[in-house]
This record gives C-alpha cells, sequence and structure tokens, in this order.
C-alpha cells in the first residue's frame, strides 16, 4: 500500500524545476538562465522560507523585447517526511515596463535523496502576445553524497511553451557543490537550457 | 507529449517503484545504533560522529533529528543559521540519517525549543534531539 502511495504521489506530483525560488532566512540567490526562449538573470532575497522578492532581467529571443520584472515567489504547501520534500509554489511577476507585462504560475516539486521530479505551469502576458510555458522533468541522483560533496543528478525534461506549440524533450545534467549549482541540457530543437545559481 | 518522453516517464516509474521500496526496507533492517558508554543509542553514523568530535574537549554535543532535510542544499540553511550562535564551536550533517550534530561549549544550556525554532524558520521540523558530553 506505501508502494503504491508513493507511486501515486510521484506520478501526481510531478510537473517544472526552478531550483529552490525560495531561500533560507535572510539568503540571497543569484540565478542565471538561458533556453531557447529567454536569457534571464535574477536575483532574489528570502526574509523567510516561505517566500521570497527579486528582481529579473531577461531578454525574449522570440518576441525580441527585453524586460525587467519585479517578482514574487510563495511557498502554497510543503511536505516533509523522514525521507522526503514535497513543495508547491506559487510565482509572479509585474514588468518595470508597464503592468499589461506580467506572469503567474505554480511549480512545484517532490525529491528524496535519490529522486527528484518536479513540474511547472506559467502564464505569461503580454502586451506583444500573451503564451504560456509548462514542463515536467524527471531525476535520479546516481550516487548519493555526503554532505559537502559534490552531487549529481541525472535527469529528463520535457517542455512546452504555446509560442512553438510542441513539446520538447532531452535529457538534463544537474551539478551541485555548496552554495553553487548548474544545470544544463541540450536537444537539436531547443538548443542550450543552462542553469546556474549561486547563494549567499 | 513523444514517445521518447512516454519511455522514460514508465522507465522511471518502475525504478522508482523499485528503489523505493529498497531503500524503505534497508531503513527498517539496517538502522545503525552504537551503544555510548552510558548505555544511550547513538543515533547517528558513528564514523562521522567519530571524526566530529576528534580533539573536541569539555562539549556537549546535540544530535538533532530533522524532517524534510532531503538534500544538501536543506541543510545549508540550518547550518548558517546555527552558525550565528557564538556558543557552536562546531557543525556537520548526516544527510543520510536527517541528523543536524552540533558541538556546544558546557557552558551553554541546550533549550530544546530554541533549536527547534532554528531548524523551523528554514522550514523543516525537529523530531528528537539527543545531547552528549564529553569530557
Amino acid at each position: 500500500m506505501g508502494i503504491v502511495l508513493i507511486t501515486l504521489t510521484l506520478l501526481l506530483v510531478s510537473t517544472i524545476s526552478e531550483t529552490r525560488p525560495i531561500s533560507y532566512p535572510g539568503g540571497s540567490t543569484v540565478m542565471a538562465f538561458t533556453d531557447n526562449l529567454k536569457d534571464s538573470l535574477y536575483y532574489h532575497y528570502s526574509p523567510s522560507y516561505k517566500y521570497s522578492i527579486g528582481l529579473e532581467s531577461l531578454k525574449h529571443k522570440v518576441l525580441e523585447q527585453d524586460y525587467s520584472y519585479v517578482r514574487f515567489t510563495y511557498l502554497l504547501n510543503r511536505k516533509n517526511t523522514q525521507n522526503s520534500q514535497r513543495n508547491l509554489y506559487f510565482q509572479s511577476g509585474v514588468s518595470l515596463n508597464g503592468v499589461n507585462n506580467h506572469f503567474y504560475g505554480v511549480h512545484g516539486d517532490w525529491e528524496t535523496r535519490r529522486w527528484f521530479s518536479g513540474f511547472g505551469y506559467k502564464q505569461e502576458r503580454r502586451e506583444v502576445e500573451d503564451y504560456s510555458e509548462q514542463f515536467v522533468q524527471l531525476g535520479l541522483a546516481p550516487y548519493l553524497g555526503d554532505y559537502g560533496d559534490f552531487h549529481t543528478w541525472i535527469m529528463i525534461k520535457t517542455k512546452k511553451n504555446s509560442l512553438s506549440g510542441s513539446w520538447s524533450t532531452y535529457p538534463l545534467l544537474k551539478f551541485f557543490k555548496g552554495d553553487f549549482l548548474i544545470e544544463f541540457g541540450y536537444n537539436d530543437k531547443t538548443k542550450l537550457d543552462a542553469h546556474l545559481m549561486y547563494r549567499f | 507529449m513523444n514517445k521518447i518522453f512516454r519511455a522514460a516517464f514508465l522507465i522511471y516509474c518502475a525504478f522508482a517503484v523499485m528503489v523505493t521500496y529498497a531503500e524503505s526496507s534497508d531503513q527498517h533492517n539496517g538502522h545503525i545504533h552504537e551503544t555510548l558508554v552510558d548505555g544511550e543509542k547513538l543515533e547517528v553514523d558513528p564514523e562521522l560522529f567519530g571524526k566530529f568530535v576528534e580533539g573536541l574537549t569539555k562539549s556537549q554535543i546535540a544530535i538533532v533529528s530533522v524532517k524534510g532535510m532531503v538534500c544538501d542544499f536543506c541543510a545549508r540553511g540550518i547550518e548558517k543559521t546555527f552558525r550565528k550562535d557564538k556558543t557552536i564551536q562546531k557543525i556537520n550533517v548526516d544527510l543520510s540519517r536527517g541528523k543536524v550534530i552540533l558541538a556546544y561549549s558546557m557552558d551553554k544550556e541546550i533549550v530544546r525549543e530554541e533549536i527547534s525554532h532554528n531548524i523551523l524558520i528554514n522550514g523543516q521540523n525537529m523530531t528528537d534531539l539527543q545531547v552528549i558530553t564529553i569530557n
């Protein structure tokens, strides 16, 4: 029964992973992200583990426009168990270029030391064109490192945005040590998908 | 969703079931305990604990059991919170057993609620606390 419940949880909860969108209390995070849609630089500060506020500057490759956002992320729900953690986040952003440019969405993750699953859905409202993004990401840690070790995740990610209209699936590698994280993937269609993060 | 994703998803689910079962079986059968001089059970990796107490004298070691500390990133915030406490001499984490190990000076009064609060403000939960004195 336990196995069935765990499997169902895995299937139901799996969906985007913006790795740790909220830091520890008083913690700051800098993220750089690039994929086929955008190049982004994002800083956020977390007054508590429940929410973060931040600024994002991005260059939209498809719409060929630059945006700056004030962003807010809120932890809607967290479930801690001895061997797992599950999170559900609300994310939003309003552009400094005008409130007609904004986004909102949810993303969640469930992970153990060995397994990771994440999902996300984001609705983007733009003066030029509205669109949505969604993804599902699943991962496996090939070895279980101790605290402070170099950690590795092998992942598979599938994503879709309404501008391109089709799903793109590709492998990802995620590495982290201490406060540094790097994640990258590649396929012929979406090209490079890379994410760098530093927490301090 | 394309065929590659479907296939990968099915393989993932199959592995998830197998590994989850294997890992949960390990937890029931392979929980390591070491008995201390006073008969108390040590619920932390003995090797890690041995290295941690090397060179420590006249200290109190708090072994904190934490729920939800499943990754290095989760534990890092806990470490940074406790680092602000100047009575703490040393900190380490046993990720495999979900423990935070803290070395306090002898003059510090260890308050369970204070440690629990420091874990909670990081979004995790303390479930148990074991205090060992090193003379």
